[in-house]
C-alpha cells in the first residue's frame, strides 16, 4: 500500500508546515543570520554576475575585513518591498545597497541605522548627494555613486540641419532647434514619461528648470515646463510613445539615429560608445538659460538594523571599503556612474575627458528627496508624473492637471 | 441503444460535475454509508490548504483592518482602523471608473478567450496530419515569463515603432495610439490578455471534447445531424460543466491580472487601464511609499467579487441539477 | 488516425496559419532577440533581424544554462506535488461527495483569488521559520499554491464524468475504495492528469513573484530570475533578454510537444472501457 505510506508522509509534511505557520503568526520573527562568518549584501545590479569586478570587490573587502560575503543581486523595483519584508521578519541583510530615494522609506520604516550608530565617515562624500541619505540631521547611507540626466545629440543630424548646438542653451534656441530638424524630415527629442518614479526623474530637470518647486506643483513655471512638453508632442517634436517609454526605449529610440536629442543618464555612457553616428551632450537648458538643477540619480551603501549589534562594526568595515576612493573608482568605472567624491571626480575627469560635462552636471544635480521633504516626496512624485500623463495624452490641459496634481499631493 | 443509454448517464453525471455544487437533495443512488470517510481523500488537500493559505489570508484582511505605515510594517503596533481602509478605497475617486475598467477588462476577455479558445478545440479536434504538434504549439505562449510576453506585446503596439501601427500605415489607416491615449489603453491590454488566455481555454476545453465518447457523434451522424446541429445538440450540452469551469477559473485569473497591464501601460494613462488588481499593486508595492491598508483593502473587494462569482455559479449548477 | 485525404491536408493548412498567428508575438520575441540595439525601435520597424546579432545569444549561453536546470526540476516537483494532493481530492469530490466537500471546493476557489505577492509575503515569513527559504522543496511547496486550486478543480470536473458502473464493477470485484481509485480511477483519468500537470508545469515555469521573494537569494535560482541579469536599474538589454525567453522555451517546448503526443496516445487506449 505504497499510496497509503505516501499521503500519510504528505499529511505529515503539512502537519510540520502547519505547525510552523501557527509558530510564526506569534513570534514573527529569528535572529537573523546565525553564521557570524557570512555577512550578507543585497544589490540592485542583477545584470553582475558572480565573475564580475563588482562581485570580486565585494569579496576581497569581505577577506580584509575577516568574513565572507554573501552576495544577492535584486531586481530594483523588487529590492524596496524585499528590504521592507525583511525588516518585518528580522531577517534583513548586514549590508544594503538601494536606489537613493528609497533610503527615506527604509528609514521612515526604522530599518536603518545612522551613522551615529554605525560609525560610517561620509564627510567626503558631495553635500548635494549625500542629501538624498539624509532627515532630521540624521545620515542614513553613503552614496556608492551618482547619475543625473542631460541631453545627448547626434552630432551629423544636427550637422545636416544647420543646428549649432553650444546655440542651444534656453528652452527657446532648443525649440528652435527641433523645428529645423523637424523642417529636415527627421525626429526632435526623445524622452520618457512614462507613469512611474522614471517618469517624474525625466521631468524634473524641466520642472527645476523653469524655476518651479516640489512643494507647490501648480505654480505658472510648473505649467510652463509641463506645457513645453505637451507642445512638443502637439507639434511633433517628440514622438506620442514617450508617454510609455522607459529610459531604456528612449535610448533605443535615439540609438536609430532619428531623433535629434534624447534625454538620457550618465549610465549610457558605454551604450554610447556603439552608437553609429557621432554624439555629444550638453547640460538640459534652464527655462531662461543656462543649466538646469538635474535630479540626482545612484545607489546609496546602508546598513540595516540587526538584532545582533554586534554586527555593524565589520558592516561598517564592508562599507568603507567598498567606499574608499580606489574602489569607488572601480565601482563607478563599471556602472558608468559619477563618484561621490570630489577627489575621484577628478581622476575620472582626468581618465576619461568626456566625462567632464557629466562631473559637472552632477555637482549642480540635486536631490529627489532633500529639501527635507523625505518621505513626503513619494506623493509629491506620483501626483507629478500622473500630471504629466494627463497633459501628454490629452486628457487634461498642463494647468488643469498640475492643479488636481497638487490637490491630490497636498490632501493625501 | 446500448450507446443511448449511455450517453444519457453520462449527460447526468456531467451535470453533477458542479465540483462547487452541494450535496443538496441526495439523489436516489446517493445512499452511500460511511461518506465522512471520504475525507481521507481530502485530507491532504485540506491540511495543505489551511497550512499555505489561511496565514496569507489572514496576513491580507489584518493589513485591510489597520492603519498601517511602512514604520508600523516593519516595527508592529499599528492601531485598529476598522472600515476606514476600504472607506479610503470606496470614497476615493478612481473607484468607479477603476471597477469598471475591471468589469470591462473581465467580460470582454472572457468573452474573447473562451469563444476563440472553443474554436481551436473543436478545429484541432478534428485529427487532421500535424494537429497534435500545432496544438501544442499554441501552447508556447505559456512558457514565456510575462515580463517577456507584455513586453512583446507593448513592442507591438508601440506608437511610433510599433509593427502594428506599421501595418495600418501599409492599408491606409492613421496609427492608433495604442498604449498612450486613454481611449485605447484597455482595449489594448485587453487584446494581450485575450492572447495569453486562448491556450489555457483550449487544452481545457479540448480534453473536455475528448470526454465525450464518439459513439455519441455515430449515432447522431446516423440520424443525419449537420456539424451545427451535432455542435449544439450534443458537443455544447455535453461540454457544459467543463465549459463552467473553464469560464469560472477564467473569470478567476482575469480579475487577479496585473502584471499584464502593470508592464503595458501601468494602469495609464492617468488610470485609463487601470483594474483593482493593478490599483492594489500600486499601493502596496508599485510606490517608493507603499500603503498596505488601502492595497489590501482593495485585494479583499477582489475576493469578495470571486467570492459572488463563485456563488452565482453554485446556484446556476443546482439549477442544471435539479433540472 | 484519419487518413490523410486532400481534405486533412487542407485542414492542416488552415491549423498552420492559425497556429501561426497565435505565435506571431513569439516570433516577434525572436526577432527581437536577433536584434542590434540601434535597429530596435527602428521605424518602420524590420519584419527580419537583417544586419542581426548574436551578442544575445552569447550572453545567454554563458550564463543561463544552470537556471534552466533549476527550473526543470522545480516545474517537475510541482507537477507530482500538484497531481498527488489533488487527485485523490478530486476523486473524493465527485464521487464520494462526502459532507462538507462543496464548502471545501468553494474555499479552493477563494483561495486563488489571494493575490500572488500576499501570497509570497505570507510564505516568507513560513519558510524563515522552516527554514527552507532559498531552496528547492521550498520553492516547489509555493509554486504548488499555484496550480492545487485548479488541479482539484478540473479533476472533480472531469472524475465526475466516469460512469459510475465502472466504479461499481470494481468494488463488486472485491477492491476497497483505494484500490478502485488507483486502478480505476487514475488511469482512465490520463487525460485529466495530464491537463492538470501541464498547467502546473508551465505555472511553476513562468512563476516569477515566488522565485524572486523566496529563491532569490540562493543557489537555486529559475530562469524567469535569470533574466534579471539582463535588466540592470538603469538598463535593460532587451536582446539578452529574448534571447533567454527563447532558449528557455524550446526544451520546454519539445517537452510540450512530447507530452501531447502522450496524451493523445494514452487517450486513444483508454478509451476503450470494456
Amino acid at each position: 500500500m505504497t499510496g497509503l505510506n505516501r499521503r500519510r508522509r504528505l499529511a505529515a509534511v503539512a502537519v510540520i508546515a502547519l505547525a510552523a505557520v501557527t509558530g510564526s503568526a506569534c513570534s514573527s520573527s529569528t535572529d537573523g543570520p546565525s553564521d557570524g562568518g557570512a555577512y550578507l549584501v543585497w544589490d540592485p545590479y542583477p545584470q553582475f554576475a558572480d565573475d564580475s569586478e563588482w562581485v570580486a570587490l565585494l569579496k576581497k573587502c569581505g577577506t580584509s575585513a575577516g568574513v565572507t560575503v554573501e552576495r544577492t543581486g535584486y531586481d530594483t523595483t523588487d529590492l524596496t518591498n524585499k528590504a521592507l519584508l525583511a525588516a518585518q521578519q528580522g531577517n534583513s541583510p548586514d549590508v544594503l545597497i538601494v536606489d537613493n530615494p528609497v533610503i527615506s522609506t527604509l528609514a521612515e520604516a526604522g530599518a536603518l541605522t545612522t551613522t551615529d550608530d554605525n560609525k560610517l565617515d561620509v564627510s567626503a562624500m558631495e553635500k548635494n548627494l549625500l542629501g538624498a541619505g539624509q532627515s532630521d540631521g540624521k545620515t542614513y547611507g553613503v552614496p556608492i555613486g551618482a547619475n543625473t540626466l542631460a541631453l545627448y545629440y547626434n552630432k551629423d543630424l544636427l550637422t545636416a540641419a544647420g543646428v549649432d548646438p553650444a546655440t542651444v542653451t534656453d528652452w527657446t534656441s532648443l525649440t528652435a532647434a527641433l523645428t529645423k530638424v523637424k523642417a529636415k524630415g527627421k525626429k526632435g527629442i526623445t524622452f520618457s514619461a512614462i507613469g512611474t518614479e522614471e517618469g517624474s526623474f525625466q521631468f524634473l530637470p524641466w520642472f527645476w528648470g523653469s524655476g518651479a518647486q516640489l512643494t507647490s506643483l501648480d505654480s505658472p513655471q510648473a505649467v510652463s515646463a509641463l506645457t513645453l512638453w505637451t507642445d512638443w508632442l502637439k507639434q511633433g517634436h517628440a514622438p506620442n510613445s514617450v508617454i510609455n517609454n522607459t529610459q531604456t526605449t528612449s535610448w533605443q529610440e535615439f540609438a536609430t539615429g532619428d531623433y535629434a536629442f534624447a534625454e538620457n543618464g550618465t549610465w549610457q555612457l558605454a551604450n554610447a560608445e556603439k552608437l553609429p553616428f557621432a554624439y555629444g551632450t550638453i547640460p538640459v537648458p534652464a527655462s531662461a538659460g543656462g543649466p538646469a538643477p538635474a535630479p540626482t540619480g545612484g545607489e546609496f551603501v546602508s546598513i540595516p538594523v540587526q538584532k545582533n549589534t554586534g554586527r555593524y562594526q565589520t558592516s561598517q568595515q564592508l562599507v568603507a571599503c567598498l567606499t574608499n576612493a580606489d574602489n569607488l573608482l572601480t565601482t563607478d568605472t563599471t556602472l558608468s556612474y559619477v563618484a561621490p567624491v570630489a577627489a575621484v571626480q577628478e581622476r575620472q575627469a582626468t581618465a576619461d575627458p568626456k566625462l567632464k560635462v557629466w562631473v559637472e552636471a552632477v555637482r549642480a544635480a540635486k536631490g529627489r528627496t532633500g529639501d527635507n521633504l523625505g518621505t513626503k516626496y513619494p506623493k509629491i512624485s506620483e501626483s507629478l508624473w500622473t500630471a504629466v500623463q494627463a497633459a501628454l495624452s490629452g486628457g487634461k490641459s498642463p494647468q488643469e492637471a498640475l492643479t488636481a496634481a497638487q490637490t491630490a499631493a497636498s490632501t493625501r | 441503444m446500448r450507446a443511448t443509454t449511455e450517453t444519457s448517464t453520462a449527460v447526468r453525471d456531467q451535470g453533477g460535475a458542479a465540483s462547487t455544487a452541494p450535496p443538496g437533495p441526495p439523489p436516489s443512488r446517493a445512499r452511500r454509508p460511511n461518506r465522512w470517510w471520504a475525507w481521507g481523500f481530502l485530507a491532504p488537500v485540506t491540511i495543505y490548504l489551511a497550512a499555505f493559505y489561511a496565514y496569507p489570508l489572514y496576513r491580507n484582511v489584518e493589513l485591510s483592518l489597520r492603519e498601517y505605515t511602512v514604520r508600523s510594517f516593519v516595527q508592529g503596533g499599528a492601531p485598529f482602523a476598522g472600515l476606514d481602509n476600504y472607506r479610503t478605497v470606496l470614497t476615493d475617486p478612481a473607484f468607479w471608473p477603476t471597477l469598471t475598467h475591471t468589469v470591462v477588462f473581465t467580460a470582454a476577455s472572457l468573452a474573447f478567450q473562451f469563444t476563440i479558445g472553443m474554436a481551436l478545440a473543436l478545429f484541432f479536434h478534428q485529427h487532421f496530419p500535424l494537429s497534435r504538434t500545432l496544438r501544442a504549439l499554441i501552447l508556447v505562449p505559456w512558457l514565456l515569463p510575462l515580463i517577456v510576453s507584455a513586453s512583446t506585446w507593448s513592442w507591438l503596439l508601440n506608437s511610433d515603432s510599433g509593427l502594428v501601427n506599421a501595418a495600418l500605415g501599409v492599408v491606409g489607416i492613421d496609427p492608433v495610439n495604442w498604449l498612450t491615449s486613454p481611449g485605447w489603453s484597455l482595449t489594448s491590454v485587453v487584446i494581450a490578455n485575450v492572447w495569453i488566455g486562448i491556450p489555457f481555454n483550449l487544452v481545457v476545453l479540448y480534453s473536455g471534447l475528448q470526454a465525450i465518447p464518439a459513439e455519441m457523434y455515430e449515432a447522431s451522424a446516423l440520424d443525419g445531424a449537420t456539424g451545427w446541429q451535432r455542435f449544439w445538440g450534443i458537443t455544447f450540452p455535453l461540454l457544459r460543466p467543463v465549459s463552467a469551469i473553464t469560464l469560472l477559473l477564467g473569470l478567476i485569473y482575469t480579475l487577479k491580472v496585473f502584471d499584464i497591464i502593470w508592464i503595458m501601460t501601468r494602469g495609464g494613462p492617468t488610470g485609463s487601464s487601470a483594474t483593482l488588481a493593478t490599483w492594489s499593486y500600486r499601493l502596496g508595492f508599485g510606490n517608493l511609499l507603499p500603503e498596505f491598508g488601502p492595497g489590501a483593502a482593495i485585494g479583499n473587494l477582489l475576493i469578495v467579487l470571486a467570492l459572488i462569482a463563485g456563488l452565482v455559479y453554485i446556484r446556476i449548477e443546482r439549477r442544471q441539477q435539479l433540472r | 488516425m484519419t487518413t490523410s485525404t486532400p481534405r486533412a491536408w487542407w485542414k492542416t493548412g488552415v491549423g498552420l496559419v492559425l497556429t501561426g498567428l497565435m505565435l506571431f508575438p513569439v516570433y516577434w520575441m525572436i526577432n527581437v532577440s536577433f536584434t542590434r540595439d540601434q535597429d530596435m525601435r527602428a521605424s518602420p520597424p524590420h519584419l527580419f533581424p537583417t544586419n542581426g546579432t548574436l551578442d544575445g545569444y552569447r550572453a545567454v549561453l554563458d550564463q543561463q544554462l544552470p537556471y534552466l536546470g533549476t527550473s526543470f526540476l522545480v516545474g517537475l516537483g510541482t507537477v507530482a506535488l500538484t497531481v498527488a494532493l489533488a487527485a485523490p481530492a478530486g476523486y473524493a469530490l465527485a464521487k464520494l461527495r462526502p459532507p462538507g466537500g462543496p464548502a471545501l471546493s468553494f474555499v479552493l476557489l477563494i483561495a486563488q483569488m489571494i493575490p500572488g505577492i500576499i501570497m509570497a509575503m505570507g510564505f516568507y515569513a513560513i519558510f524563515l521559520t522552516l527554514g527552507v527559504l532559498n531552496t528547492l522543496p521550498g520553492l516547489i511547496l509555493a509554486d504548488t499554491t499555484l496550480a492545487v486550486p485548479f488541479g482539484v478543480l478540473i479533476f472533480t470536473a472531469f472524475m465526475s464524468g466516469i460512469p459510475d458502473e465502472l466504479l461499481q464493477a470494481a468494488v463488486v470485484d472485491g477492491a476497497g475504495r483505494l484500490r478502485t481509485f488507483w486502478s480505476v480511477v487514475l488511469p482512465v483519468s490520463r487525460n485529466s492528469i495530464v491537463t492538470v500537470s501541464l498547467f502546473a508545469f508551465l505555472w511553476s515555469w513562468s512563476d516569477f513573484i515566488f522565485a524572486s521573494t523566496l529563491a532569490g537569494g540562493g543557489d537555486h535560482q529559475p530562469i524567469t530570475l535569470g533574466i534579471y541579469h539582463y535588466i540592470g536599474n538603469n538598463n535593460q538589454q532587451w536582446n539578452a533578454i529574448m534571447a533567454t525567453a527563447v532558449v528557455a522555451s524550446i526544451p520546454a517546448a519539445v517537452l510540450l510537444i512530447l507530452a501531447q503526443r502522450y496524451v493523445s496516445m494514452g487517450v486513444t487506449a483508454g478509451a476503450v472501457k470494456d
